[in-house]
C-alpha cells in the first residue's frame, strides 16, 4: 500500500493523474436524473473503440488493391481464424455507430442540449457526425463490391455536378479505380480516425467545462450546497454513472451480438446483396442506393429534379444542424416544458426523417417515392427554417426549481 | 416507456436468435454438393470453395476424390469449361457461384425459384419467369418434365440452394453456435451488473439532500 501511494505521488508530481481522476470522474458532478437517452454518448465511444480495434485486425489481412480487395475480404471471411467475427463486428459496428449517434442527436433535440451554454459541444458533435459520414463513405468502398463501387461512383458524381476538377482530384482517375481505392483506404484507416479521436476528445472537454444537460433542462450548477459547493442535484460520475453506463453497454452488446451472430446482413440493410458481387465498372446495378444511414439525405437529393440544386439541398440538410443553437428561440430547454407547437414540429420532423430514410432505399421509379420524398423534404427544412418563429410563439410550461425524478 | 420497448425488443431478438439456430439440413447440403460439383461446376466456378472444404460438410474422402478428379484437394472448384469457351458459347462468362446465395435478394429461395422457373414459352423456346433472357439452359429439364419428374427436380433445386447457402457462408453454423454462448454470457453479465448498479445507487438514498 505504501509503495502504491509513493508511486502515485511520484506520478502526480509529474502528471496530473489524481487531479484528472477527480475533475473528470470521482468529483465530476452529473445530474442525477439521466434517463435512457443518456446512454448513447458513452455507447458511441464504445463503438468507436470497437471499430478501431477490429479495423486494426482487418487491416492485417485486407489488400487495398483493386485486383485483390474483394478476394482478400473473402479470405478474411473464410480462412483467417475468427476473421468472420472481426469482419462482422466491423460491418455491424458501422451501422450501430449511426444508430447510437442518431439516438444521441435525438436526445439533444428532445432536451435542448444544444442551447446556451452548450453550443460548442453541439458544433463539435456535428463535426464528429460529418467526419463519421466521411469515414463510413470511404470505408464502404474498401470491400470493392458492386455497391461499394457504384455507390462511390454516384457520390463522387455529385461532386462532379458542382466542380469536375474537384471530383477528378478526389478520384485520382476519370472513374473510380485502383487509385481511388488506395486513397480512400488511407483516409479510412488513418486520416479520419485521427480527426475523429481528436474531435471526440474536444467534445468531452467542452462537455466537462459546462457539465451535462438533463431531461429537465435545468442547470444543476445554479443550486449548490452552500457548504461544499457541490450541485444539489449532482452526483459523482464515478461510481454512479460508470456503473449505470455499463448497464447501457451490456444492453447494447445483446443487440450488437444478436445481429453479428444471427443476422449479420440484417436483411440486406447492413450488408447489401449487391456487395457480394465483385466491382464491375462495365455493369451498372439496376438500383443503386446507399447504406440505410445515408438514405434520408439521398432521398432529398433525388426528390429535387435539378441535380445541382439537389446536391446543394442535400448538403444544406446536413449542415443546417449546426445552426440549431441559434434557430431555437425557446425559453425552455426540455421537451417536458415545451408547448404543443414545438412538440408537433419535432414529431413531424422525426416522422419526415424516417420516411425519407425509407424512401431513399426504394426504387425512384415507383410512383409514390418522389412525391412523398418532396413533401417530407419540405417538412424537414420547415422544421429548421420556421424554428425561430414557432419556438418563440410556443406556450411553454413553468420549469421546476430542482430536477424531477 | 422507451426502456420497456428496448428490453421487450431485446427479449424478442434473443428468442428470434434461438429459433434462427435451427441447424442446417446436412443431407440436403451433401446432395447439393454432388449436383453442384457434377453439373453446375461444368460451366460455373466456385473460386472461394476448395475441394477439401467439402470434407467439412460430411462428404467422405472417397467422395471428394471422385469429385475432384485430377484436381488437388487444396484446389478451388474451377469451371470445367474454360472462360473463353464459355464466352464464345454463351456470350457471357457464367458467374461464379461461391457467393450466389448472398448476392441475390431472397438468397437460397431465389436460387430455387430460378432453377425451377423454366417453362415453355409461346414461341417454343424455353423461358425463365424469374430471369427472362437468361443464357443458362434448363439444365434439369423442368420445362418438359411430367409431375413426378418435376417433384424430383424441385428437390434437386432445393439441394443446390442449400449447398450454395453453405458455400456463401461456410462459418454460419459455427457462428450461430458461438452466438448462443455469447448471448448467454452477456445475459448473465447483465444480471450481475444490474445488481452492482442497484447496490451502488442505494448509497444515494443516504446522500439525499
Amino acid at each position: 500500500m505504501k509503495t502504491a501511494e509513493r508511486l502515485l505521488g511520484w506520478i502526480d508530481a509529474r502528471f496530473p493523474l489524481t487531479t484528472v481522476w477527480r475533475e473528470h470522474l470521482s468529483e465530476y458532478y452529473a445530474p442525477k436524473n439521466f434517463n435512457f437517452w443518456y446512454y448513447f454518448g458513452s455507447l458511441a465511444m464504445l463503438v468507436l473503440v470497437i471499430q478501431i480495434v477490429t479495423g486494426i485486425f482487418l487491416t492485417m489481412n485486407y489488400k487495398p488493391d483493386a485486383r485483390f480487395a474483394f478476394a482478400s475480404v473473402e479470405y478474411i471471411m473464410r480462412d483467417v481464424d475468427y476473421g468472420w467475427l472481426i469482419r462482422y463486428m466491423h460491418s455491424t459496428g458501422a451501422s450501430m455507430f449511426f444508430v447510437v449517434v442518431y439516438l444521441h442527436m435525438m436526445r439533444g433535440l428532445l432536451y435542448g442540449s444544444y442551447q446556451k451554454p452548450r453550443e460548442l459541444i453541439w458544433i463539435l458533435g456535428m463535426a464528429i457526425y460529418l467526419c463519421l459520414m466521411a469515414e463510413a463513405f470511404f470505408g464502404y468502398l474498401l470491400p470493392w463490391g458492386q455497391m461499394s463501387y457504384w455507390g462511390a461512383q454516384v457520390i463522387v458524381s455529385l461532386i462532379d455536378a458542382i466542380s469536375p476538377p474537384v471530383a477528378l482530384w478526389v478520384r485520382g482517375d476519370y472513374v473510380i479505380a485502383d487509385a481511388t481505392l488506395n486513397r480512400f483506404f488511407a483516409f479510412h484507416v488513418i486520416a479520419l480516425p485521427l480527426v475523429l479521436a481528436l474531435l471526440v476528445f474536444l467534445h468531452i472537454v467542452a462537455l466537462h467545462q459546462v457539465g451535462s444537460n438533463n431531461p429537465d433542462g435545468i442547470e444543476i450548477k445554479e443550486k449548490k450546497d452552500p457548504q461544499t459547493g457541490i450541485p444539489l442535484d449532482g452526483i459523482p460520475f464515478h461510481p454512479y454513472y460508470t456503473v449505470k453506463d455499463i448497464m447501457g453497454v451490456v444492453g447494447f452488446l445483446i443487440v450488437y451480438f444478436g445481429i453479428i451472430f444471427f443476422s449479420p446482413e440484417m436483411g440486406g440493410y447492413f450488408l447489401e446483396e449487391n456487395n457480394f458481387i465483385p466491382a464491375d465498372p462495365l455493369k451498372t446495378p439496376p438500383h443503386i442506393a446507399p447504406v440505410w444511414y445515408f438514405t434520408p439525405f439521398y432521398a432529398i437529393l433525388r426528390a429535387i429534379p435539378q441535380k445541382q440544386v439537389g446536391v446543394i439541398a442535400m448538403g444544406v440538410a446536413v449542415v443546417i444542424f449546426f445552426l440549431l443553437p441559434w434557430l431555437d428561440r425557446g425559453i425552455v430547454k426540455s421537451i417536458r416544458y415545451r408547448g404543443t407547437l414545438y412538440k408537433t414540429a419535432l414529431g413531424l420532423f422525426v416522422a419526415a426523417f424516417l420516411v425519407l430514410g425509407y424512401m431513399g432505399t426504394q426504387d425512384p421509379n415507383l410512383w409514390y417515392v418522389n412525391p412523398i420524398s418532396r413533401v417530407c423534404a419540405v417538412v424537414y427544412f420547415g422544421f429548421f427554417i420556421l424554428m425561430p418563429l414557432y419556438s418563440r410563439l410556443d406556450k411553454t410550461k413553468p420549469v421546476p426549481e430542482r430536477v424531477t425524478g | 416507456m422507451l426502456k420497456t420497448v428496448y428490453w421487450i425488443s431485446t427479449l424478442c431478438l434473443t428468442l428470434f436468435a434461438g429459433t434462427a439456430h435451427a441447424s442446417a439440413d446436412l443431407p440436403s447440403i451433401q446432395r447439393g454438393a454432388h449436383i453442384v460439383a457434377e453439373v453446375c461446376n461444368g460451366c460455373h466456378s466456385l473460386k472461394y470453395i476448395k475441394y477439401k472444404d467439402l470434407l467439412s460438410i460430411g462428404l467422405t474422402k472417397d467422395e471428394v476424390n471422385a469429385l475432384r478428379g485430377e484436381n488437388g484437394l487444396g484446389d478451388s472448384l474451377k469451371a470445367q469449361m474454360p472462360p473463353d469457351a464459355a464466352l464464345a458459347m454463351f456470350n457471357v462468362v457464367p458467374p461464379d457461384l461461391s457467393l450466389m446465395a448472398e448476392a441475390r435478394e431472397g438468397g437460397p429461395h431465389y436460387i430455387v425459384e430460378l432453377l425451377t422457373g423454366f417453362a415453355p414459352g409461346a414461341d417454343g423456346q424455353t423461358t425463365n419467369r424469374v430471369f427472362p433472357g437468361i443464357k443458362m439452359p434448363d439444365i434439369f429439364g423442368i420445362a418438359q418434365a411430367d409431375p413426378a419428374a418435376r417433384k424430383e427436380i424441385e428437390q434437386k433445386a432445393k439441394d443446390v440452394a442449400a449447398f450454395l447457402e453453405w458455400a456463401a457462408d461456410p462459418q454460419a453454423e459455427a457462428r450461430k453456435q458461438m452466438g448462443m454462448g455469447v448471448l448467454i454470457y452477456v445475459a448473465i453479465l447483465t444480471i450481475l451488473f444490474y445488481l452492482l448498479k442497484k447496490k451502488i445507487w442505494r448509497r444515494l438514498k443516504k446522500l439525499e439532500r
